[in-house]
């Protein structure tokens, strides 16, 4: 069990900048989750934890081990790879106990940590059988059972249900929700599907274009996002946007108005910018109202309804320039066509300022 | 589809395979081996003769003797190239694999470089470099001090034909190194990580993960210098004419049957032998990649990743 400390850490191949002064502290037995849109860098991230890509500047320490020019095998790391990895020249048994007698250990304990695995994971019946013998869940089973032999310091999962069917990535993940509360590892978890993100980390580590756009809590992620993207990120269907500006503005609050929107006051403290400054708001579709909303209010025509039984996404128009997605809950759904009055809460609005980032509301 | 436009269909993508197959392969195949039942008179009839030839090949002396020479000289060959040829085209291949490496594609063209060059020109290349008059070997050899190794190895009895199979080695090491690089070139990348999570150095990963997973391809590769070594004799001809000096040292069945067929100096050509020395090559040849294909292909995993 070790913490891991990354700072100041870049990385690029040539001349260009994958990875751009990265600061990360993961806690002892912390499940981190790494999540952004595709080449956004977190395998290379990864990558760089494990000992597999060299480091460009910066430091990680596992521990209080400063490991950058460790070997990945000397890191008491494990990792589990996106397409499995299994040898597939070795059967399961071989496939998890492969590293294990490499560094040299002896017979008995290798036993006793394959049967643990194997208990744990139920991949008894399968000790013998090759990888090719396999499902996808039973190799993504197997994967693990070869990470958890080696009874590391901190896991490093690279979407490892990338390849799996829908429901089956479902039930993986619960296990490997179980997995982390059994061992209590710390655990570093890529993905690019924020469910898998929101249900399994203690804290998310969102990242764009090599940089970190936000660190959090799955809620705080939720319910503060610090910027534009981790707004427009997290969250299915994606967040609202509204472009508005702020119209007058005194020591407690603004007012806001903008195409399509009724103008309204925000109580935002220390608002630095001018009247007349663009801002961005915000709505969750599962925070727009057809009633009780103060406010935010917004109006216009139901383009489609995409009904999903206990809700219905109403997809609206309010302008030529301006559309929206609502959600709508219980079994009166909206029509296409039909004209809708849409409003929200002020605690679920989110404003961001020109350059994306929140501003925040009392 | 209907019955008719299958069968029209199948005649028009079969059938010019087919065709081309059956006039310049399967015809030629069977007309030799039917050649090879036959025996020529003093006055020029063929008469059929059964398997008489063969007997007269493998049990007169004076066709066993050379027979036997060129056989287990063509064996020789086989051997070396199995165990110079091969071994050093995986290495070189596990090289060119290896992340590190820069000028990769430099490396390549030029170990491959010679694979393209006509034997003729390779053999006429290497008999200058060796010569003893004005070859550059003994003094390359001399200016590093090994000047006392030097001997006219393409003349002597004892060393002709291993030099030979070295110059072929050195002319076709690029093939093996190709198929196998690129067998190596299949062997997904997250595969490596694993091994190097699991404390593996580049060196055990190559014997421990990728040769056991290229197993097949090396089959292959084996299979296919079999085929290539039994059917050799262009080089010993470029080098050493169709005498396949000193003394048959470099006789192989190539050049042996070039002799029977064609007839060579004092011998007479005959093409009923020539055929049954042919025909015997085809046997061996079959026989080689019957135990391959049955024995050994079926006993390796074919593994996707
Ligand atoms: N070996 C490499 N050489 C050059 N660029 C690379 C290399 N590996 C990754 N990259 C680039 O780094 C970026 C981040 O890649 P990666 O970490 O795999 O993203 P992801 O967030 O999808 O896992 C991508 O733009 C990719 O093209
Ligand atoms: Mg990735």
């Amino acid at each position: 069990m070790a913490t891991v400390r990354i700072a100041k850490l870049n990385k690029s191949y040539g001349d260009a900048a994958i990875l751009r002064d990265i600061d990360l502290s993961v806690d002892d037995g912390e499940f981190v989750v790494l999540v952004g849109p595709s080449g956004c860098g977190k395998s290379t991230l990864l990558r760089m934890i494990a000992g597999l890509d060299g480091v460009t500047s910066g430091d990680i320490f596992i521990g209080e081990r400063r490991v950058n020019d460790l070997e990945p095998a000397h890191r008491k790391i494990a990792m589990v790879f996106q397409s499995y990895a299994l040898y597939p020249h070795m059967n399961v048994k071989k496939n998890m106990t492969f590293g294990l007698k490499f560094s040299g250990m002896a017979q008995p304990e290798m036993d006793r940590r394959v049967a643990e695995a194997a208990r744990m994971l139920r991949l008894e019946p399968l000790l013998e059988r090759r990888p090719r013998d396999l499902s996808g869940g039973q190799r993504q089973r197997v994967a693990i059972g070869r990470a958890i032999v080696r009874e590391p310091d901190v896991f490093l999962f690279d979407e490892p249900l990338s390849n799996l069917d829908a429901a089956l990535r479902v039930s993986t993940r619960v296990e490997i929700a179980k997995l982390h509360r059994l061992l209590g590892a710390t655990m570093i978890y890529v993905t690019h599907d924020q469910i898998e993100a929101m249900t399994l980390a203690d804290r998310i580590v969102v990242m764009n274009h090599g940089l970190i756009a936000q660190v959090g809590k799955p809620l705080d992620l939720y319910y503060h996002p610090a910027n534009l993207f981790v707004a427009g990120f997290i969250g299915s269907p994606a967040m609202n946007f509204f472009d508005a500006s702020v119209a007058a503005k005194n020591a407690t609050a603004v007012t806001i108005s903008g195409p399509g929107v009724a103008a309204f006051d925000a109580a935002v403290k220390n608002f630095s910018g001018p009247v007349g400054a663009k801002i961005k708001i915000g709505v969750r579709p599962e925070h727009l109202l057809a009633e009780g909303g103060s406010g935010f209010k917004i109006a216009g025509a139901v383009e489609l309804v995409e009904r999903l039984g206990e809700t219905s996404y109403a997809h609206v128009r309010a302008t030529p320039e301006v559309a929206l997605i609502a959600e709508i809950r219980g079994r009166d759904a909206p029509n296409a066509g039909d004209p809708i009055a849409l409003s929200a809460h002020e605690r679920d609005l989110h404003l961001f300022d020109e350059r994306g980032e929140r501003i925040a509301i009392d | 589809m209907p019955r008719a436009r299958l069968i029209g269909l199948m005649l028009l993508f079969l059938g010019p395979a087919v065709a081309v197959y059956t006039l310049f392969s399967i015809y030629p195949l069977l007309a030799t081996i039917s050649l090879s039942t036959y025996s020529t008179t003093d006055t020029g009839d063929h008469v059929f003769v059964g398997l008489a030839n063969f007997t007269t090949l493998l049990t007169d002396e004076v066709w066993s003797k050379p027979f036997w020479n060129a056989f287990f000289n063509n064996f020789l060959l086989f051997c070396v190239h199995m165990v110079v040829q091969n071994p050093i085209g995986i290495a070189l291949a596990g090289l060119l694999s290896l992340p590190a490496l820069r000028f990769r594609a430099t490396y390549r063209t030029l170990i491959f470089l010679p694979t393209m060059l006509s034997v003729v020109i390779i053999g006429f290349a290497w008999n200058l470099i060796l010569s003893p008059l004005w070859g550059v070997a003994e003094g390359l050899l001399k200016a590093i001090g090994l000047g006392s190794w030097f001997a006219p190895w393409l003349g002597l009895p004892s060393t002709a034909l291993v030099t030979l199979s070295l110059i072929s080695v050195w002319q076709f090491i690029g093939i093996p190194m190709m198929l196998i690089y690129a067998a190596l070139l299949n062997i997904p990348e997250e595969l490596v990580d694993a091994a190097r999570v699991d404390g593996l150095g580049q060196f055990r990963i190559f014997t421990h993960i990728k040769l056991p997973l290229i197993l097949p391809t090396i089959g292959m590769v084996s299979i296919l210098t079999f085929v290539g070594n039994f059917n050799a004799f262009d080089l010993i001809y470029a080098v050493k004419g169709a005498l396949a000096g000193p003394n048959f040292a470099s006789d192989i069945l190539g050049t042996y049957f070039y002799r029977t067929f064609f007839g060579y100096q004092l011998q007479v050509g005959s093409p009923t032998m020539g055929a049954t020395v042919a025909t015997v090559m085809f046997l061996i040849i079959l026989a080689g990649v019957c135990v391959y294909l049955f024995l050994v292909q079926r006993r390796m995993l074919r593994y996707t990743f």
